[in-house]
This record gives C-alpha cells, structure tokens and sequence, in this order.
C-alpha cells in the first residue's frame, strides 16, 4: 500500500470526522436545527450501521462451499450475545474468536 | 473534582477502548501497514468506527474521496451529540475546540451521564476527553506492535468489525424511536450486497437509504 494513499486518507477521514463534530458548533449557535435536519440525524446513523454490516460481508462468496456459513454463524453468535447479555465486548469477542476458528479450522 | 476521581470516571471508557483499540491496531497490522499509521489515526481521526472503517475502505483500495464520504456520513451522528453540548460547552475557551474535537460516541456518553460539579468543569471535562484519547492510542498502538510480533494466526481477525457493526446496529435500534429505518436499511443492505458492484455498493445503497429515508419521511414517522 503507497504511504502517499494512506497519508492522504487519514487527512481527509480526519477532516471528516471532525466536520462532523464541529457543523453543529458552527450553524447552531444562535438558531435551532429544522425538523427535517434533527430527523436525518436521528435516523441516518442507524441506517448507516445496518448498511456497513452488509458492506462488511460484501466479499462473501455465497454460491460455493462453504456457501458463507461461518459468516452467518458468526452474524448470529454476535446477535445472540449481544441481546441476551448487552455487553458489546463480549459479542464481539466471542463472535470473532468463534469465526476465526472456523475458518482456520473448520471450513 | 480531583485528578482522581475524573480517573475513575473514565475507567469504563478505558475497559472498551483499549480492547478496541488493540483490535484496530492488530487488523492495521494484518493488511501490513506499519504500526505508526495506527499512532496518527488515533490521534488525528480519534473515532473509533470510523477508523476501522478506514480500514475496510484500504483493503479494498477505496479512493480517497470515498473514504471521505463513508467516514462524513458514518460519523454523522457526532453532530448529534454536538447538538446538545451547545449550551454545555457556550462559556468554555477556546480550548473547547479540543473538546469538540474528541466527542466520541463514549465520551459524549460520559459528559452527558457523569455528574461534573460546576466549578472547574471545563478542566475535568478537558481531562476525560484526553484520557479517553489516550487509552484509544495505547489500545491501537499496542495491538499494531503486538501484530507484528506475535507468531498467531490472524486470519479472520477482521470479522471483528462485522461484529463491531452488528452490535452497533442493535445499540442504535434499541436506542431509535424510529424502527421502519431499521428494516429499510436492511432491505437496502441485502439488495445493495446482492446486486451493486461491490467497489460501489457502501455509496450507492448509502445515497439510496438517505433518498427513501427524506422521501418516505411521513411513512417513516407513521406508526412507530
């Protein structure tokens, strides 16, 4: 990977990031945000959440062996955890270590 | 309020963020980055899912521009928590700019949750945002090291952000007034996984989710 790529990509994430912290500080200071911008902020991260988790397993080969399972198993164990016991380090753990033994192991 | 009990406030910030952080700094060692890269992101884009998702953009050699607007759109719920620290932060210094600066999704938490007294808060604020910060930049910087000297097998080890992304999703559904965006966005994430190429599939089914999400806006608010 070029450094020039990576460089050049931190700067502009970094840019982004904070663009996103500072907007509010720099348009709101005297008048309130309109419905419509409150309503996309609400509900635009969510959206955003569910999309990255498909995007995550874009790369997935669905049609031969083994037919993206370990995906799919690791997808649940994190659901699972994650509603039964609510603690975001733990689901994300075991659902990794539990992919990467199939993987490596299994599959 | 002492440097002390500000320390033990951020303790459940240093319990998620050094774990996360050596996560990060291990998956930057896997797509062979070098370990310094891991030092600059945390402490130049000091956001936690941003930066993995820099790295899912760099293993699949994104262009710059679209990390910029994956990381603008992913982000944008920091405006959120900007929004209501406006009156919070209004009789700050300058020095806010820091504080704006490192509003992550914890530390925004731990302002809104923790009980800073009134004199001096600027200062215990300031303190918590930068301790934050460096558990998140010894968390990745350790895990880039520890990358690049433990003979372990990492395969698979970036399944972690799926299940990053996962739970992410569940915590903001839990948290959304709003459901119907939920399954929208999970429609629009099938579809876009099954039929978009996959160099475009983040942008368009992105562009796409915002489209039905502003022209669906009455449906959306109708009925939960």
């Amino acid at each position: 990977m070029e450094s020039s790529y990576i460089i050049g990509s931190i700067i502009v994430a970094t840019l982004a990031t904070y663009a996103t912290r500072i907007i509010p500080f720099l348009l709101f200071r005297t008048r309130e945000p309109s419905p419509l911008i409150k309503y996309i902020e609400l509900n635009m991260p969510l959206m955003i959440m569910v999309i990255l988790v498909f995007y995550a397993l874009k790369d997935v080969k669905w049609e031969s062996y083994p037919y993206g399972l370990a995906e799919i198993i690791g997808v649940s164990v994190a659901i699972i955890l994650h509603v039964k016991f609510k603690n975001a380090l733990l689901s994300i753990f075991v659902a990794t270590l539990t992919y990467m033994v199939l993987i490596q192991k299994v599959f | 309020m002492n440097f002390l009990a500000i320390f033990k406030l951020t303790i459940p910030v240093m319990m998620g963020y050094i774990p996360l952080g050596m996560a990060f700094g291990l998956l930057l060692s896997k797509l062979l980055i070098p370990w310094y890269y891991a030092f600059f992101m945390s402490v130049f884009i000091f956001a936690g899912s941003g930066q993995f998702l820099a790295l899912t953009l760099f293993a699949s050699q994104a262009t710059i521009l679209e990390i910029g607007i994956a990381t603008f759109l992913l982000n944008l719920r920091h405006t959120f928590y900007g929004l209501s620290m406006i009156s919070a932060f209004k009789d700050f210094s300058w020095k806010k700019n820091y504080l704006i600066f490192g509003l992550t999704d914890e530390t925004f938490a731990l302002l809104k949750t923790s009980d800073v007294p009134e004199a001096n808060r600027e200062k215990a604020y300031l303190w918590i945002t930068f301790l934050n910060q460096c558990y998140w930049i010894i968390g990745s910087v350790v895990g880039a090291l520890l990358g690049n000297i433990l003979p372990f097998n990492y395969e698979g080890i970036e399944f972690s952000l799926t299940a990053l992304f996962v739970v992410l999703s569940i915590e903001l559904y839990k948290k959304n007034r709003l459901h119907k965006p939920f399954f929208v966005a999970l429609i629009i994430g099938l579809f876009g996984m099954i039929l978009f190429p996959p160099q475009k599939m983040l942008i368009l089914s992105l562009c796409l989710a915002a489209f039905v999400l502003i022209v669906f806006k009455r449906s959306m608010e109708n009925g939960k």
